[in-house]
């Protein structure tokens, strides 16, 4: 092997810090980890699923409508603004980005590059509830006017409201773990939140393509 | 590690780690999280429900006895067979088959100490009380009438009874989903070591193929019903054809969750009777792996046939086809199930115990009750019988005749487990009798009452008693036959409360069966197994030595409780280890 650099050296050893850390994980931690993985990644599914069900019934009212976006007391609704929806996600997608890094960067131990990673998070989660609150106060129709408005809102709005339960989620994990809850190798938690906010992601790249692009 | 080579292979798991029991009052009987326990809190719920909607049902009966039907008013009639079907499927099928066997049975059968999350199973049970409370409470503004399907246009227009009935189900939704996620991760992850896949008791099998649909459909419904309160509370226009909706859209929601519901009951069931059967005859089951896939090929082909239940309802042509081709294609694995298990029987030494003998009545009423479905589900034939008593028959020949029938084998069959005393063996066979016969007497005639045009859901069926007259004496005679399975479940009652208080101690193994729950003491000991034992093989082969390594010795003590382990699997908390 060449001579390694002063730099490479540090990131050896931090590597091998890391690894320390991975295998020397409490048996009986690693095996509850294992089990509430399990479960939270069912428990994602299931979300999933409920997504479906609402998307299913947009898919139905949508096809069986004789036009789109329907008629409704002789004029016929608006497109939505493709523009600010794609600038909105975006904001939501380079969330998914920052949580990311947040969640390596603890994995790598450094502390304040978590923090900063996982705050910018919280900050474009809070700024994509802004953009849909824009969103819904300009928006062509109403909720009960019509399937248009009611699948719109319904969706999106479920979806809302899981972006808004996970800024909260990040919030507390932040909290958590600048109190020492998390550990270099027990961090279950943070893992969790990665998932469930890169779900959240993932929801909307249906609803965007569904109520955008489509 | 292959642990049946290497016996030796010690264990250092969490599964060593175990908190020491609970002693006050709340936290062990009331919010316990000992699987045991819930087990027996939703045997006692989905009870108790079950006398209230068997006592809607039995008013029914009383209406139905006059054709004029001056019993009570229509709308009561209509509120009656509403809440009797909501409640005997959410609120006494899903606890008690389930709910209670399932959490009673499935972690003893894996060789587990609880479930993976004790808490979630806490929740779940405290959810059906909850629900039922919200349900009931509609009984002061109008108690919901358009049916358990509660179809729009007809339930989007009854008011806060409606909502009521709504948001009750979300609930049991909630603790359904939560359930399923729970017994899959624990299936998934807490197996015994050497308990492989096809080393899994079927009863664990079935389970596991339950929670599967339990997790996956059961969303589906909630989404449905959310979508259904929405339009009730906030006139959001999903089902109003007016603004562009279609309330045939609710019943592919609806339905798409209910067909695989019914399996809910069913799959179990079916797990129930794979244990008893081999139990009784003493003799290996026949075609383990076919029984164990065709459990799973249940629970997925019954994702693909919930259409059959619209056949009139006006879907395209072409799509009733493939939904009457794939709903026949179930008869295929059940059919498998029934040959296996009659094949297990085949040359067995049978002993006529009352589980046993509830598990063979499962195979003649669930057959037939399978059978008519064949029928419901050609699209011809469906179109004639659609909306009349033929439906009812088929329907409670599965459910009465299929999963109660097998809930009160498993029952009988680990009653002893759960409390450590015998039933009486003389009221069992009694409730037994009492049973089958108010069974039959109820629902059968009603095939051949809607082959002749009567029509379901009807208060009254005085034009329908002119164009066939012999209807009148059906009638009577069901509801007669149907104050027998009252009785039935009064002797059942009666049997409980005596048995625990002076029936014969268990032991270990009274049946002499050979499934993990049974190498414990009865009741089992709070934290089940003192060690966790080694799975070499499948439990059913009654010719070989028991198949298990590491067995509960009696002479040992148990292992010292440790405050920072985790038998419940909570996390240990930071900064602690």
């Amino acid at each position: 092997m060449a001579v390694s650099t002063p730099a490479a050296s540090s990131a050896l050893l931090e590597h091998a810090l890391v690894e320390a850390r991975y295998h020397n994980v409490d048996p009986v931690y690693a095996e509850t980890r294992d089990i509430r993985l399990t479960g939270f990644v069912l428990f994602l599914l299931a979300d999933c699923i409920l997504f479906m069900s609402f998307i299913f019934a947009y898919l139905y009212l949508r096809t069986s409508a004789p036009t789109w976006p329907p008629v409704v007391n002789g004029h016929q609704i608006e497109r939505l603004d493709v523009a600010f929806g794609a600038m909105n996600s975006i904001v939501l997608f380079g969330s998914g980005v920052t949580m990311h890094y947040a969640l390596e960067s603890w994995k790598h131990l450094q502390r304040t590059a978590f923090n900063a990673w996982l705050g910018a998070t919280i900050v474009l989660g809070i700024g994509f509830l802004l953009g849909q609150a824009h969103e819904y106060s300009s928006a062509p129709m109403t909720w009960t006017g019509s399937t248009f408005g009611a699948s719109f809102f319904t969706l999106t709005g479920l979806h809302g409201f899981h972006v808004f339960v996970g800024v909260i989620y990040l919030v507390i994990l932040m909290i958590q773990a600048n109190r020492g809850v998390y550990t270099g190798s027990k961090y279950f938690g943070l893992v969790a939140g990665t998932l469930y906010w890169h779900f959240v992601d993932v929801i909307w790249v249906a609803l965007f393509f569904l109520f955008y692009l489509w | 590690v292959d642990v049946a080579a290497h016996p030796h292979v010690e264990q250092h798991s969490a599964h060593d780690h175990i908190h020491p029991e609970p002693t006050g009052f709340i936290a062990k009987y009331v919010f316990s999280l000992d699987h045991k326990v819930i087990a027996i809190q939703y045997f006692i719920t989905g009870l108790l429900f079950m006398l209230i909607a068997g006592s809607f049902a039995e008013l029914m009966r009383i209406q139905l006895m006059d054709p004029k039907g001056t019993f009570m008013g229509y709308h009561t009639f209509n509120q009656m067979f509403t809440m009797h079907g909501t409640v005997m499927v959410w609120l006494v099928l899903i606890p008690l088959v389930t709910g209670s066997l399932g959490n009673l049975v499935m972690p003893l059968q894996i060789g587990a100490r609880d479930v993976a999350f004790p808490w979630l199973n806490m929740l779940s049970f405290w959810l059906i009380p909850v629900a039922g409370l919200i349900l009931f409470s509609s009984f002061f503004v109008g108690a919901p009438a358009a049916g358990w399907t509660e179809y729009p246009p007809v339930s989007v227009m009854q008011g806060v009874g409606g909502e009521l009935w709504c948001l009750a189900i979300i609930v049991v939704g909630v603790s359904s989903t939560l359930t399923g996620l729970n017994f899959l991760a624990t299936i998934f992850k807490m197996r015994a070591p050497g308990m492989t896949w096809t080393r899994m008791p079927l009863f664990t099998w079935a389970t596991f193929a339950t929670a599967l649909i339990n997790l996956f459909a059961t969303v589906a419904l909630s989404g449905a019903l959310l979508a259904l309160y929405l339009q009730q509370a906030f006139d959001v226009p999903f089902f109003d054809p007016a603004r562009g909706g279609s309330p045939i859209l609710f019943q592919h929601m609806f339905w798409f969750y209910s067909h695989p519901a019914v399996y809910i009951f069913i799959l179990p069931a079916f797990g129930v009777i794979s244990e008893v059967l081999p139990t009784f005859a003493r003799k290996t089951i026949f075609g383990y792996k076919m029984i164990a896939f065709s459990s799973l090929s249940i629970a997925i082909l019954g994702f693909a046939v919930w259409a059959h239940h619209m056949f009139p309802s006006g879907i395209a042509p072409w799509l009733q086809i493939p939904f009457m081709i794939i709903t026949y294609l179930i008869g295929i694995p059940t059919g498998i199930k029934i040959f296996s298990w009659m094949a297990t029987l085949w040359g067995g030494r049978i002993q006529f115990t009352t589980p046993m003998m509830y598990a063979l009545a499962f195979i003649g009423t669930f057959s037939f009750g399978g059978i008519t479905g064949v029928f419901l589900a050609c699209v011809p034939a469906d179109l004639h019988e659609h909306g009349s008593y033929f439906v009812v028959g088929h329907f409670h020949y599965v459910v009465a005749g299929g999963a109660v029938t097998a809930f009160f084998a498993g029952f009988n069959y680990w009653f002893p487990k759960a409390t450590g005393r015998m039933l009486s063996e003389k009221l069992g066979q009694a409730g037994f009798w009492l049973f089958m016969l108010g069974l039959t007497g109820t629902f059968l005639p009603m095939h051949w009452l809607g082959l002749e045009g009567m029509p379901r859901r009807y208060a009254s069926y005085e034009v329908f008693a002119k164009a066939y007259p012999d209807a009148v004496f059906w009638n009577r005679f069901e509801s007669v036959s149907s104050f027998l399975m009252v009785a039935s479940v009064l002797v059942l009652a009666i049997n409980i409360i005596v048995s625990m208080r002076s029936g014969r101690r268990a032991g270990n193994n009274p049946w002499g069966a050979r499934t993990l729950e049974w190498m414990i003491s009865s009741p089992a000991p709070y934290y089940n197994f003192r060690k966790i034992p080694i799975v070499l093989d499948r439990p059913y082969d009654f010719n070989e030595p028991l198949p298990y390594r590491n067995l509960d010795d009696e002479t040992d003590p148990y292992p010292v409780p440790t405050e920072a382990g985790g038998m419940h699997r909570q996390p240990v908390p930071a900064g602690r280890a």
